[in-house]
Order: structure tokens, then C-alpha cells, then sequence
């Protein structure tokens, strides 16, 4: 095995020239786990405000149950869309195991309980007033919905960090629904995990690194984004 | 009298198995000002909110043009017509006019009425110099100035304020009645809840005082 330092060289040396794979895998990263909370994001607001302002029976019950997803751990999230989509599983016709569209559909699965919870206590918080405001002013249902979600939305936004910062860190279902195929679904955590198991150190430091700058930034920001929101209320 | 615009019969309102409203009936008139007091707690907000449409009673009725109607069904065709402003306003995140024309995008105005709609309501309400300003950074009576613009703008045929004249100076408070006497002789009907009830004579033409969830 190369010394430490000199695999820590190589590392700094692939981030900084720009090697090709390594940001293709970083890359690869981003645009799945984007597209996983972009779909993610209005659906769970949605759900989280009818919690919160809806009359419905069964309103604690659903609560709890978005409560006890969170607790999921990924491999059973990765296992149970493996089952579905396998070639024998129920949506197998559809030929999506070991893709992009799979691991994207499994973070879905990770981070809507997230959102759906945290936007909960957000919009919970939010003041009754206004949504009183709104109506009383004429606002359309979803207007009203906008003008509430826009009062609380540096703690939505923060919601939405999290949830982000969740799925890009994640390693099972990237894994067992994405397959770690390198240009197709190899991601930074994947490939972190399988390329140091090969003694491939240097891409798996230079990767790690991107993902605790990644860490460092997503903390920042939302200290800051969580300050606002404490302002603003 | 004049007929009634609306009439509220039978209205219950139970929270926690206490009855706050025990068959109130009210009929509001236009171009006549209601005065609802009693002591703290007694449901006035409630009663309010119940007519705006903003709580749901246990019991109600409405009737209006002749004919009687459950509450759940008449309250959203008849609630744009009337608009409930809080005790303590809530001033959305933006600026002053901004919140001045929230309603307007609602009705068919366009742009440019809109715009001229805005600029001289807040002539109107003085508040041309503020109009620029974050809603939220002003003081309390000036907040409560822009809340009340924000729903005259709208030409309600039914308004309700509740403790309006709570945080304001006297000099205030005799404007807010020279308009709200204004908008009464433009027909517009209006309830007033307060503790204080001498500060707005000449406006008040019924009294009522809400008092073990009835009204006398
Ligand atoms: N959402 C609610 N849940 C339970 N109880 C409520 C709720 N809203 C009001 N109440 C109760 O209903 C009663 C009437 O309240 P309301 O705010 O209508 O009184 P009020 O006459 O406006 O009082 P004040 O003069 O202090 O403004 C109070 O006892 C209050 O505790
Ligand atoms: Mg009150």
C-alpha cells in the first residue's frame, strides 16, 4: 500500500486538475439527488400543509406513520425497491433496476417522509393569522396555501437542506438499485465505498472530500437559513 | 329599518364541550355600524370569525335575498364579500403596498386599474411615504392602518373589526371614525368589537353585549 501522504497528494491532484471521472461521478451525484428533491419538494409541502390545516379522520395516524419513516434505514428502502423492480417483481416490465431513474426513485422514497415531517412542524409554526388573512382577503385555496408557505419559507427552505443533504450522503439504495456501474450510476458514495474496497484510496479521499465541503456548505447555509426564519417570526 | 343584508340565526359554537355561542341570532344592515362588547372571553372573536368564515360553527344558519341557508353551504359565495380584521393585523413579508393590493389580484382588475387603485388608497390612508417599506419593520398603529386600507381597498359590503381602536393615539382614533363613518354612508355595513364603548359615539347604531354565549 502507497503512503498516506502520497495517496492524499493524488487525491488533492484529481480534485484540482479536473479528472474526468471523478467529477463525472460527482456529477452524477448532484443531477440524481436534484432531481430527487426538485420532484420531492412540492408534493411533500402539500401534504404537510393538509396536516396541518385539514379536517380529516386519521390526521394523528398519518402523522406517526411519516414519524416512523424517518427511522427507515436505507438498505430496507434499496431492498424493497429491489424487490419491486427485479425482473420477476411487480414493476420489473418496466426495466428500471440498476438505473439512474431507480436511485432517484429511492431517494424520493428516503427524503418524502423527511420533508413531509419537517414541513410539518414548520408550517405548524406558522402563524394562524395568516392564513385567516389570506381568506378573509379573497385569496383562492391555493393562493392561500402560497401566501402561508411563502411566510414560513427560510424554515421550508431549511427543511428542504436537510432533506437534501440526506440523499446525497446516502449509500444503500444508491447501491443496491443503482449497481455502482461507472458513467451510469456510480455516485460518490458508491463509489467511495467500492473503490476503496479495491485499494483504489486516492478517488475515494479526493470523493470524500467533496462530500464533507459539501457538508460543510449545506450546515452553513442552513444556520444561516434557520436564522432568518427565526427573524422573520 | 331597511332590509337586512345577511342574518345570522342560530349560530352554536362549542369548543372542548363549553358553549361559547348559545343560539345567537344577528342581522347585519347596510350602511349601519354594530357595537358587540363584553368581557374578555365571551366569544366575540369567535362570533366574528364564525360570520367571516373563518370558523366553523357547530350550528348556523344564513339567510340572505329571501331564502335560508345552512351555513356550510352559503358561507363561501357570501365570504368574499365580507372581510375580518384581527385585533393584533397580520402584515404579510413584503412592502406596505404590497399588502395593500394582496386582495385586488383576486378581483378583475387589471393591471394598470389595479396600480391607480393602490396609489390612491394609500393617499388616502397617508401612507404614500411608507409605501415602499418592509410591512413588518412599522409600529403597531401604523401596521393596523395599512391592515385597515388593505380591506377597504376591496369595497366589502361587510366589515368586521375587532378591538380597532385598541392601539390607537386619539387623534387616530378620531380618524378611523371620521372613515369609518364615511364608508357606513357609502353603505357599507360594519361591527365594531370593544370594551370602550363612549369613544365611538355617533358611529355605534345598535349595541349589543355578548355575555354567557347570548347577546342582549
Ligand atoms: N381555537 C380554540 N380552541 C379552544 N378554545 C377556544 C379557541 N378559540 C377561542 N376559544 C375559547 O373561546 C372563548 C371565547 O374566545 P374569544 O376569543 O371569542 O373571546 P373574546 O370575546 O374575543 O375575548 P377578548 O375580549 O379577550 O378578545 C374563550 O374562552 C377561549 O378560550
Ligand atoms: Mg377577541
Amino acid at each position: 500500500m502507497e503512503g498516506m501522504l502520497f495517496t492524499t497528494q493524488k487525491a488533492l491532484h484529481l480534485l484540482v486538475t479536473g479528472d474526468p471521472e471523478l467529477w463525472s461521478i460527482v456529477m452524477l451525484s448532484f443531477s440524481v439527488s436534484l432531481k430527487a428533491i426538485i420532484l420531492t419538494t412540492p408534493p411533500a409541502m402539500l401534504v404537510a400543509y393538509s396536516l396541518v390545516n385539514g379536517n380529516f379522520p386519521g390526521i394523528r395516524i398519518i402523522l406517526a406513520v411519516f414519524n416512523s419513516l424517518l427511522s427507515v434505514p436505507t438498505v430496507v428502502i434499496g431492498l424493497f425497491l429491489y424487490v419491486m423492480l427485479t425482473r420477476q417483481g411487480p414493476f420489473g416490465d418496466l426495466r428500471l433496476l440498476f438505473s439512474q431513474t431507480a436511485m432517484v426513485i429511492g431517494q424520493i422514497l428516503l427524503c418524502f417522509p423527511i420533508l413531509v415531517a419537517l414541513g410539518y412542524a414548520t408550517i405548524n409554526a406558522a402563524d394562524r393569522r395568516v392564513r385567516e388573512t389570506a381568506i378573509t382577503l379573497g385569496a383562492p385555496w391555493w393562493f392561500t396555501i402560497l401566501t402561508v408557505l411563502y411566510e414560513v419559507r427560510f424554515g421550508l427552505l431549511a427543511a428542504v437542506l436537510t432533506g437534501f443533504g440526506r440523499i446525497i450522503s446516502e449509500v444503500g439504495i444508491s447501491m443496491m438499485v443503482g449497481g455502482n456501474i461507472l458513467g451510469y450510476t456510480r455516485n460518490i458514495t458508491t463509489a467511495i465505498a467500492l473503490e476503496t474496497s479495491k485499494g483504489e484510496f486516492a478517488q475515494g479521499i479526493a470523493l470524500g472530500i467533496v462530500l464533507l465541503v459539501l457538508a460543510f456548505v449545506l450546515t452553513t447555509f442552513l444556520t444561516y437559513v434557520q436564522g432568518k426564519q427565526e427573524m422573520s417570526t | 329599518m331597511s332590509e337586512p343584508l345577511l342574518v345570522f340565526r342560530g349560530i352554536e359554537k362549542t369548543f372542548a364541550e363549553t358553549n361559547i355561542l348559545r343560539n345567537v341570532d344577528i342581522s347585519l344592515y347596510p350602511g349601519k355600524c354594530i357595537l358587540l362588547s363584553g368581557n374578555n372571553g365571551s366569544g366575540k372573536t369567535t362570533l366574528l370569525k364564525i360570520i367571516a368564515g373563518l370558523e366553523t360553527p357547530s350550528r348556523a344558519e344564513i339567510e340572505f335575498s329571501g331564502k335560508s341557508h345552512s351555513w356550510k353551504s352559503a358561507i363561501r359565495s357570501i365570504r368574499r364579500e365580507i372581510i375580518y380584521l384581527h385585533q393584533q393585523p397580520y402584515l404579510l413579508s413584503g412592502t406596505v403596498e404590497s399588502n395593500v393590493s394582496y386582495g385586488l389580484r383576486f378581483t378583475h382588475l387589471n393591471r394598470k386599474q389595479l396600480r391607480e387603485s393602490v396609489k390612491e388608497a394609500l393617499e388616502w390612508a397617508g401612507l404614500a411615504d411608507v409605501a415602499k417599506q418592509q410591512a413588518k419593520t412599522l409600529s403597531g398603529g401604523v401596521q393596523q392602518r395599512v391592515a385597515f386600507t388593505r380591506a377597504w381597498i376591496l369595497k366589502p359590503k361587510v366589515l368586521l373589526l375587532d378591538e380597532p381602536m385598541a392601539n390607537m393615539d386619539i387623534e387616530s382614533r378620531e380618524q378611523a371614525c371620521d372613515l369609518l363613518k364615511r364608508m357606513k354612508s357609502e353603505g357599507m355595513s360594519i361591527v365594531i368589537t370593544s370594551h370602550d364603548t363612549n369613544i365611538i359615539d355617533g358611529l355605534i347604531d345598535i349595541h349589543f353585549s355578548l355575555s354567557d354565549g347570548k347577546l342582549d
